[in-house]
């Protein structure tokens, strides 16, 4: 009996595997990505060295010395503090411990400071604690701290905005007020994002990660990448980090445009291009995980996504890691091993700049 | 089928498939008499299924896939008066939806909800923070086939699971299909807490619902 290895389901289930189908898995998920964006599948080599990855039986697996790239954590304030309710560990602690913690014993090389919300309009009411805490924060740490938070332009639609919500919208066929709506509270998007950054860096904040751009479709990051363009100009040296939702952008507008470039339907390696020309110093992709597929397939999957997008972009790439992202299952706490192959994976094959 | 009827056959897949109102119908005008009210139907649904495809695929979006549907019904609208009363596409099912209590997400339902819509289905899309009684109130008075549940988080998907606990409580679980999705849900948690269905993606659920209602 050929040789078994243990890899994961998208969903976290064990699942044993022999190489031969671990091979036939990477390459069918390299397949389908590459069939989707229009992108080259990975060559044999790339595809021996991820099926090399995953058969390593240990639990957790490093790079290769001298292979090393920078890590930041995501609202990694809050992982401390929050339970597992908020995906943390329950530790009563401040955010600015929390900061520490990541920065001094987990070996963090940025972070963000983030509120609990974690979307930038409802930062607007708690501005003045959110530029007190910049403040402390900065004079604790060491590594370089923007502020972080979700575009998330559903917050702009009835009944959280003045909008008319573009679903609602659509199902009535009433698509050129969908599209109107989308493009009113994009509007609105770019003016508080740009106002409650203005304000952070005023603070001392070393720039800005817009999380998740994207995840209320085209007219998200539609008016994320004006907010960049805005930032770019009034502060040339901050850092701006625009990391994505999802792997394809969602066409809820459907032909709404930035710089000539219809958004919907853009694939990661036209997506960084993008993020460069409105003037984002780092491109964070984030391919979604399959959970009916295995971790081979997966991973087969995002690699070639996040090469194609390595080899195309202007900015360095921190590809999203974690949670139903990167070739990692979708569950709660990840388990270390799927996270720590395909971390290896993304570095050695993709060739990412960061995680 | 003849040359002109094959031609007029794939003008009438073309106009859906480039989301052209107007063509349709000015298609489906030119077809009648040549090709019968079946034939016509067959080529406006292949054209549907094709925008389906696409939308799959990421080349055409929401609104593309809504138009085209408005396009197909416009269509059907004009032949009514020449199809046997079996065939002017009524309910395939009727759909309650919504994203449980507790969770205010909404995009990703809304798109299920949509493209059920434009699959033929009934959909009553209750909204976002649905309280489960509402829920149980909109099965029980659409006599639903099917209802779907919502959530996005991992803190609200546990609500999943007591609506359909609401369900078996009030003797109704029996009367209704529950599917459930969204980004943390999963097969294994659908079939966890008993759901009758889960997809991955708006494309799926369809997919998923023409199954579970045998359509």
């Amino acid at each position: 009996m050929a040789k078994e290895y243990a890899l994961r389901m998208g969903d976290g289930k064990r699942v044993h595997l022999t190489k031969e189908q671990i091979y036939e898995d990477v390459m069918a998920g390299s397949e389908d990505a590459a069939d989707l964006a229009d992108v080259p599948v990975l060559d044999s080599n790339d595809v021996d060295e991820i099926v090399e990855i995953l058969m390593i039986p240990g639990r957790m697996v490093g790079v290769e010395s001298g292979r090393e790239v920078p890590v930041t954590h995501d609202i990694g304030t809050l992982r401390i503090d929050g339970d597992q309710g908020n995906s943390g560990v329950g530790i009563p602690s401040s955010r600015l411990i929390g900061m520490m913690m990541h920065e001094r014993a987990f070996g963090a090389d940025s972070m963000e400071l983030g509120h609990i919300d974690y979307s930038f309009k409802p930062v607007k009411p708690v501005i003045a604690q959110e530029m007190q805490s910049m403040e402390v924060v900065q004079q604790n740490m060491i590594v370089p701290v923007v502020y972080g938070a979700m575009p998330n332009m559903g917050l702009y639609y009835r009944p959280d905005g003045p909008f008319d919500n573009p679903g609602d919208l659509m199902k009535a066929f009433k698509i050129k007020e969908a599209q109107q709506a989308t493009e009113d509270a994009a509007d609105h998007l770019t003016r508080d994002m740009v106002w409650i950054m203005q304000k952070m860096m005023k603070s001392g904040s070393d720039g800005v990660n817009f999380d998740t751009c994207g995840a209320a479709g085209d007219g998200d990051l539609y008016g994320t990448l004006r907010a960049v363009e805005a930032l770019r100009k009034e502060f040339p040296e901050m850092y701006i980090e625009t990391g994505m939702a999802g792997e394809m952008v969602l066409g809820l507008h459907g032909e709404i445009a930035y710089d000539g470039q219809v958004l919907a339907g853009l694939w990661p390696h036209q997506q960084a291009k993008l993020m460069a020309k409105a003037g984002s110093n780092i491109y964070g992709p984030a391919i979604n995980t399959n959970t009916a597929q295995t971790s081979a397939w997966n991973l087969g999957r995002a690699v070639t996504f996040v090469k194609a997008a390595v080899e195309e972009s202007p900015i360095p790439i921190h590809v999203n890691m974690g949670m139903g992202v990167g070739g990692i299952p979708m569950f709660e706490t990840p388990t270390i091993d799927a996270v720590s192959h395909a971390s290896k994976a993304m570095v050695e094959v993709a060739g990412v700049d960061g995680i | 089928m003849n040359a002109q009827a094959e031609t007029l056959r794939k003008n009438l897949v073309d106009a859906i498939v480039e989301c052209d109102i107007d063509k349709t119908k000015s298609n489906v005008e030119a077809s009648r008499g040549i090709l019968s009210p079946q034939e016509i139907i067959d080529a406006l649904s292949e054209g549907m299924h094709e925008v389906g495809i696409k939308f799959e695929r990421g080349k055409l979006f929401l609104p593309h896939v809504m138009v085209a549907a408005n396009a197909m019904t416009s269509a059907v609208a004009l032949i009514e008066g020449d199809l046997a009363e079996s065939m002017t596409g009524g309910s395939r099912g009727h759909v309650v939806m919504g994203t449980v209590e507790g969770d205010v997400h909404d995009i990703g339902k809304s798109i299920v909800s949509t493209m059920l819509q434009c699959a033929g289905y009934d959909v009553n899309d209750v909204g976002r923070d649905v309280p489960t009684a509402t829920f149980l109130e909109a099965v029980k008075e659409g006599n639903a086939d099917v209802l779907g549940l919502s959530a996005l988080m991992t803190t609200s998907m546990q609500t999943q699971k007591e609506v359909i606990e609401t369900l078996i409580e009030k003797g109704m679980r029996k009367d209704v299909q529950v599917i459930v999705g969204g980004a943390p849900v999963t097969q294994a948690f659908s079939d966890k807490i008993g759901a009758d269905g889960y997809s991955e993606n708006a494309s799926e659920a369809v997919k998923l619902v023409h199954r579970l209602l045998g359509n």
